[in-house]
């Protein structure tokens, strides 16, 4: 009752802030080049290729951007309670500490569980506008980012429970470009030291839980991917966005909430 | 909306113990270690109206934050209602007010009191008419809709305290609650405070306006540079015991050397003389203030002002 309140009260407050006006902006921005495209090829049959490249590009960069977003939100919802102070007031409750950050995070995850289903939808509109068929089942499309958003989510919160949520948003952007790297085909050349920790510390969700390769997949195609298969890339990201918060909440446990 | 429940716990246990608590901060970049509280020890009994007093940066917000579980103190032993800082079962039944009360700029007061009172886990039949009552308690029954945000500074500390009065707390823990208003608000507070004292609750008060806290406490605890420098009932502290102040109507120059005689001070004043004098010699003094012709006003125990023994015990000391 008391983490649905903090939750619902965290969601609400983001909808009121100017950082979810220039989301949605961004998000629009995104959504707009993709028609654009569409528009320009969708009636020419020799720039199929072209057509469904820009649709899926577009849908990575507002995935990507998703990702982002979480960070962001999350880092911002536990400071920014710790900046202004409301979290006095809060923590005056009898509510125990990993009540509120569970509450915040939850709170995170309601937005990005309406910012995915945008995703989703505006896929749609994409694919509808194009004419062409939307054969990916929906619940993928909504499960597999959404885990992703919540192991972001999760890392930049317990980042910001020690670090200034800007150090924390510099740190979720080197991460994910570290990633990027090494899943790039060149990182095969890294020597093992580097590449072994690294594969077993970062979260590789741009491969494990991207659901990107599953745009246009006939659910014939789908199922050389087994329900096994879904199972263990899932439990992957929760059990590291598990890890995280609980880190979250052991730091958070122990630091001052005051600087008074 | 301010209940006399029976308290179930031990009413010999006080509602606030803090014993040799310590809080040091460690600042960033190498700076020096800031000492906030140094070993400070007192108690607040049930049902009292405690002052807690100090210059800027003495340590009253720290110790209010180690209090209310905030912050955690190094070294010592603090109990909240015989429980430790923090813990849940403690805070069901504690009201805070903090010295800037922060708000959610999206909310107007009456649903962020819902928000409070649905994290108090207070069950009640009707919220909405706690809520109501509550607002029309502070004086602010007439701003419905209003987002806080547009709220004035002195609006603001008015549903800080309505907030901490959701839960029908036993203890209430006001630090500063007075900031930002203005008279008319700082009597209602006072007056509410009183109310709550009659009630049986117990307050814990921090405050910078010292003829306020003069006003609603019982016992004053003065803090400085993170150590206790005085602490008692109001009284006892004010009462300064070795000397009495007689007001009389008109004093002859003739009496007024023999008063001076006897090591007396005078102070003529428009109306009336003002005369100092050690209490041993009230009698014979007020004697011959009768006998040559004065007409006694009033003879009363010398009281200084808790300013006066504010600045006494603290100078002009703050780290600010």
């Amino acid at each position: 009752m008391k983490i649905r309140t903090i939750a619902l009260n965290t969601f609400t407050g983001f909808l009121h802030t100017k950082v979810i006006v220039v989301a949605g902006l961004v998000f629009a921005l995104f959504v707009l080049m993709g028609t654009v495209s569409v528009l320009t090829f969708r009636s020419k049959p020799e720039y199929l290729g072209s057509l469904l490249h820009d649709i899926a590009a577009t849908s990575m960069a507002l995935s990507a951007f998703g990702s982002l977003l979480a960070a962001f939100a999350a880092a911002d919802a536990v400071s920014a309670e710790m900046k202004s102070g409301t979290v006095l007031a809060v923590m005056a409750r009898p509510l125990r500490r990993w009540q509120f950050l569970a509450g915040k995070y939850c709170g995170v995850l309601l937005l990005m569980l309406a910012y995915t289903v945008a995703m989703l939808g505006a896929g749609l509109f994409l694919y509808r506008l194009a004419g062409l068929p939307f054969r990916t089942p929906w619940g993928i499309l909504i499960v597999y980012p959404l885990v992703r958003y919540e192991v972001w989510a999760a890392i930049a919160m317990f980042l910001v429970t020690f670090l200034h949520p800007v150090v924390t948003m510099a740190i979720v952007a080197v991460i994910i470009a570290v990633i990027r790297i090494m899943v790039s085909p060149g990182a095969a050349n890294y020597p093992g030291w580097i590449r072994v920790p690294l594969h077993v510390i970062l979260p590789f969700t741009t491969s494990v839980l991207s659901e990107d390769r599953f745009f246009s997949m006939t659910r014939e195609s789908l199922h050389r991917y087994p329900w096994t298969y879904h199972i263990t890339a899932l439990a992957y990201g929760l059990d590291y966005a598990f890890v995280c918060f609980l880190l979250a909440v052991v730091v958070f446990h122990y630091r001052n909430l005051s600087s008074d | 909306m301010i209940s006399t429940s029976p308290q179930k716990e031990d009413q010999v246990v006080p509602a606030i113990e803090f014993a040799r608590v310590s809080k040091t901060y460690q600042r960033r970049l190498r700076r020096p270690r800031v000492a906030a509280l140094s070993e400070i020890s007192f108690e607040v009994a049930r049902g009292e109206i405690c002052g807690f007093l100090g210059p800027n940066g003495a340590g009253k917000t720290t110790s209010m934050n180690v209090l209310m579980g905030f912050v955690y103190a190094d070294q010592g032993r603090s109990r909240v209602l015989n429980y430790a800082p923090g813990d849940v079962r403690a805070k069901e039944r504690i009201g805070f007010v903090p010295e800037n009360f922060a708000f959610y700029r999206h909310l107007d007061a009456a649903h962020l009191l819902e928000f409070h009172l649905r994290l108090s886990g207070r069950r009640v039949t009707d919220p909405g008419a706690l809520i109501a009552g509550l607002l029309a308690q502070v004086k602010l029954d007439g701003y419905k809709g209003l987002k806080i945000g547009k709220y004035s500074r002195g609006m603001v500390q008015r549903v800080g305290i309505a907030q901490a009065l959701l839960g029908d707390p036993e203890l209430l823990v006001l630090d500063e609650p007075t900031s930002g208003l203005d008279p008319a608000g700082r009597k209602d507070v006072r007056d509410l405070i009183l109310a709550l004292k009659a009630a049986g609750k117990t307050i814990f008060l921090s405050s910078h306006i010292l003829s306020e806290v003069e006003h609603v406490c019982d016992r004053v605890i003065i803090i400085n540079r993170g150590r206790v420098v005085r602490e008692g009932a109001l009284h006892e502290i004010l009462d300064d015991g070795d000397r009495v102040e007689i007001l009389v109507d008109q004093l002859p120059e003739t009496v007024e050397q023999a008063v001076r005689q006897m090591g007396a001070s005078v102070d003529r004043q428009p109306s009336r003389v003002r005369i100092v004098a050690d209490t041993n010699q009230k009698r014979r003094l007020a004697e011959m203030l009768w006998t040559g012709g004065c007409d006694l006003i009033s003879l009363a125990p010398m009281k200084s002002s808790l300013e006066e023994m504010f600045l006494k015990l603290v100078g002009g000391s703050s780290a600010e």
